[in-house]
């Protein structure tokens, strides 16, 4: 989960196993304050969004995702398919830090808005407004490429 | 959940670290617990120091005040006595 967490946010691996290898040093060194098995999840969850957004701000420049590199797809997939899936998450990777964060939280971890805003520190109206702004993008992003619902 | 949400849950699937992942942490972790474990014991070792030093000079303190005190009773009660035997000396003669 700290892994992967970091690797949807920061989209470069090297970068993610960096804010992971932190992620759990820092756990080591506060393993006494861990009252239990789902605690030790939270606090991991939250730890590794904070250092995930810490990374991108400490990276001069945005992830080097260019839209016009992205193979588009012809029609519309199935379900699944690599090519639709590595389009969403290049277009996922060019959104702001926190819509970004929220829409991996909310897909990735399966979270629903309240874990997400408690996870992010953040209230739930701009966790939710982030998702909603951000679903909307990607609509209009690939409609613009020819994929659109079924 | 409609089809894009469907795409998104699996376009972000959970992803592995690249192999000999958590041997690096788990190396790392015991070199930390090497760096951190001497300076927590040089705190709390210094901790107790402190407060015993600071319990030993409360008492030397203490027993100061003590000294002083009983000092004071003894020059007020010598001071009284002497004037109780002059007294009497006087009542005798």
């Amino acid at each position: 989960m700290v892994f992967s967490v970091a690797y949807h946010f920061l989209h470069d691996r090297d970068l993610a196993e960096e804010v992971a290898q932190d992620v759990f040093l820092s756990l080591h060194r506060n393993l006494a304050a861990v009252e239990s098995p789902a605690h030790a999840g939270n606090w991991l969850r939250k730890v590794a969004v904070q250092r995930s957004i810490d990374a991108a701000r400490r990276r001069t420049r945005r992830p080097q995702v260019s839209l016009e590199e992205v193979a588009e797809p012809a029609t519309r997939p199935a379900t699944g398919d690599p090519m639709l899936g590595e389009l969403l998450r290049k277009l996922i990777a060019t959104l702001p830090e926190g819509p970004r964060m929220a829409m991996v939280l909310r897909y990735q971890e399966d979270l629903d808005p309240s874990e997400i805003a408690e996870a992010m520190a953040i209230p739930l109206g701009t966790v939710k407004s982030h998702i909603q702004r951000s679903l909307a993008l990607l609509r209009e992003k690939l409609a613009r490429r020819g994929v659109g619902e079924r | 959940m409609d089809w894009l949400e469907e795409e998104l849950k699996s376009a972000l699937n959970r992803k592995e670290p690249s192999p000999g992942f958590e041997a690096r942490v788990a190396g790392a972790a015991r070199h930390q617990k090497v760096v951190t474990m001497p300076r927590r014991w040089v705190a709390a070792a210094a901790a107790v120091i402190v407060l015993a030093g600071a319990g030993e000079a409360y008492r030397w303190h203490r027993g100061q005040e003590t000294k002083e005190q009983l000092m004071l009773a003894m020059r007020i009660t010598g001071g009284k006595l002497n004037r109780v035997q002059m007294q009497v000396s006087g009542t005798r003669q």
